[in-house]
């Protein structure tokens, strides 16, 4: 996801300026993602049921992670991917959730919440969005490429390409290429995929998680792996038809990010009255808009004012990343590590 | 320090107010230094948690795993791309110190050595990406003169992340430098050309040596925080320019091996102490003085003359 510590903070400043209402005014701790739920949309809440919003963001699980262990408590709302969720059940970090104050949950695509491994039957998380990360071409410099993963083999965009500096996501796309899970635990395939990374790295400029989109955007990059809200709102508006966003037909990893209460979060009831307003039809779609992704909100898709850049068809053959466990993480750390430090 | 016996000597009787005087920064170092540090040393021979943190079992493993050939490499590449780029920055900054403590406009040219720091040093990272970027400044300047025919690729390499480290890290050498040599007295130098020196040599043997405690100073400055840089390889650095810096935010956020990435920290703790205390060892104890005003001009008039008397010898 994006990271812009900057606007963040601005966004936090901003909720807190809220306080308009006077008196005990009801509050709500959301420890959200940079960059992933509009201002407007946080501030008609406010309007809405009066209960301010004190947002903090995080750029990755692993810092919202990270910051909730080391003691980072006082949050009502976490918003982890999928793998991290199941994590957070096990540590014991999450309070479930009381359905009947969500009423809005019917709005969720039941083809999304099908596929959830990660917390089956939701008693714990609410999904919110569900995306991954694909490839971007610039099509005015490249032609001639297959939607496949071997888009990164091709020596003749050598210098001009970059992949996320993301084991997960990497791996992940080495390991699809083969035909393997991107949860796969056996040391074998991991080993093969990261042969396949050895041979992509010497094409790539470098492995970016930070800056690609900008680098992209001004035509420094020729394909990206990415995700595709941080390609196209970097990109210039009137010139985002040359861009070909597409998941590779191998398959690719994917997220879905659910909205989850805190365990012990003091303001509960304000927490499920968020989820059921950000699950609301018009508030999805305004988000969809904003991100320019589909939405999994059914009737919220009907809503939406501006084209997402993919659809959830084209999310057929990925799979969510799934919590690894202990000794399988190791061994994709073990080979990332190879890869980053070259052997 | 030399002062500190004789002081202690006589406050020793009046109930030794010295210690109180040393209280706020020893509690500073303490709370904000040592015990940091030892969380650290503790860390290391722990065992990674599950999902990060540690766990209360003594293990060398994260040792173990630095004594990994791979460890080697990114300690190799982190020395290489920080001594190159501190005696690049060395080199300049030498004569720039010079340069200003000579001229007459001294307090414009120190303001222009500090309003780099009045832009956010993320910024001028980004700054320099679009400068030396294919599509960047320098590119389009290459091609419309005719240098270049296609762009030539500036970025994401160990060439890159000297460059911006040298600039980054430039003003924390001059200022040191400028300072010392400023309260220099250049009328040695003409004493040292009146011995007999020739220019070079009166540099080399009379303002080297008396600026010498700048120098390390600077050397320091720079060193150390290059040799722990994160963001500048991270944005401007390709494929092969991870560096140990780049190696314990990984362990620490990604792999969740915090251990390790203590173990690493110290790496580079011991590594950058041991090369002060070298540093120290080798140029005796006024270096980190040198700056100050420890030095009285009589020892540095009389290792002129010494200095002097000995170009004579060496050179008839």
């Amino acid at each position: 996801m994006n990271k812009r510590i900057v606007s963040a903070a601005l966004a936090a400043v901003a909720a807190l300026s809220l306080s308009s209402c006077g008196g005990k005014a009801e509050k709500l701790y959301l420890f959200n993602w940079m960059y992933y739920i509009p201002e407007d949309v946080i501030e008609d809440f406010t309007k809405e049921t009066g209960i301010q919003v004190v947002v903090d963001a995080y750029a990755s699980n692993e810092e919202m992670y990270n910051k909730i262990v080391a003691g980072g408590s006082g949050y009502d709302i976490v918003v982890p991917s999928g793998d991290y969720v199941s994590i957070m059940i096990a540590e014991g970090l999450l309070e479930p959730i009381d359905k009947a104050l969500v009423p809005n949950l019917a709005n969720v695509d039941p083809a999304a919440i099908a596929r959830i491994g990660f917390d089956k039957g939701n008693r714990y998380s609410v999904p919110f969005m569900m995306a991954a990360a694909g490839v971007s071409v610039n099509k005015t410099r490249v032609s001639g490429y297959e939607h496949s993963w071997s888009v990164f083999d091709r020596a003749d965009l050598k210098g001009r390409m970059t992949m996320l500096d993301d084991m997960r996501e990497v791996l992940g796309a080495a390991l699809k290429s083969l035909g393997y899970s991107v949860n796969d635990p056996d040391p074998a395939h991991v080993e093969e995929a990261r042969l396949v990374v050895e041979r992509w790295k010497p094409n790539l400029v470098k492995f970016d998680a930070e800056s690609f989109s900008k680098g992209f955007a001004a035509g420094e990059f020729w394909v990206v792996q990415g995700y595709a809200e941080n390609v196209f709102i970097e990109y210039p508006e009137d010139r985002r038809g040359e861009v070909d966003f597409f998941f590779p037909k191998e398959g690719t990893p994917m997220y879905m990010d659910s909205f989850c209460v805190m365990k012990g979060a003091k303001n509960a009831a304000q927490a499920h009255k968020f989820i059921d307003y950000m699950l609301r039809p018009d508030i999805a779609a305004r988000v969809s808009d904003y991100l320019m992704l589909p939405s999994p909100n059914v009737p919220g898709r009907l809503l939406m004012k501006v084209k997402p850049n993919y659809s959830f068809d084209d999310l057929a053959n990925s799979e969510f990343k799934e919590d690894l466990g202990q000794e399988t993480l190791k061994l994709y750390n073990d080979a990332w590590r190879r890869i980053r430090v070259g052997n | 320090m030399k002062r500190s016996p004789g002081r202690a000597g006589a406050a020793g009787g009046a109930g030794s107010p010295g210690g109180l005087y040393a209280a706020p920064s020893l509690f500073w170092l303490t709370v904000f230094f040592l015990a940091p540090l030892a969380i650290i040393v503790a860390y290391s021979f722990l065992t990674p948690g599950p999902r990060g943190g540690v766990e209360w079992k003594p293990t060398l493993d994260a040792y173990r795993a630095i004594a990994n050939p791979s460890f080697a490499r990114v300690t190799l590449n982190t020395i290489v791309v920080a001594i190159g780029a501190t005696a690049v920055t060395m080199l300049i900054a030498v004569p720039c110190g010079y340069y200003m403590a000579r001229s007459s406009r001294q307090t414009l040219l120190l303001m222009l050595v500090m309003i780099p720091f009045w832009t956010n040093f993320l910024i001028r990272i980004y700054a320099w990406i679009a400068i030396l970027g294919n599509e960047g400044f320098l590119n389009d300047l290459l091609i419309a003169t005719g240098l270049a025919r296609q762009s030539v690729r500036f970025l994401y390499n160990r060439g890159a992340v000297m460059l911006v480290l040298v600039y980054t890290y430039l003003p924390y050498a001059i200022l040191p430098l400028y300072s010392t040599i400023d309260k220099f007295d250049f009328s040695l130098l003409e004493a040292a050309r009146d011995l007999g020196a020739s220019k070079l040599g009166a540099i080399n043997k009379v303002l080297l040596p008396n600026i010498k405690g700048g120098i390390l100073t600077a050397f320091l400055f720079t060193f150390i925080p290059i040799f722990g840089a994160y963001a500048v390889p991270l944005l401007v650095g390709g494929t092969d320019s991870y560096m140990l810096g780049n190696l314990i935010a990984d362990e620490l956020t990604k792999s969740r091996d915090w251990p390790l990435a203590s173990a690493i920290s110290l790496v580079i703790t011991l590594v950058t102490t041991m090369g002060v205390l070298l540093l120290l060892r080798a140029n005796g104890t006024s270096v980190l003085g040198g700056s100050g005003d420890g030095e009285k001009p009589v020892p540095e008039a009389s290792s002129a003359a010494a200095y002097g008397a000995q170009a004579i010898g060496g050179s008839r």
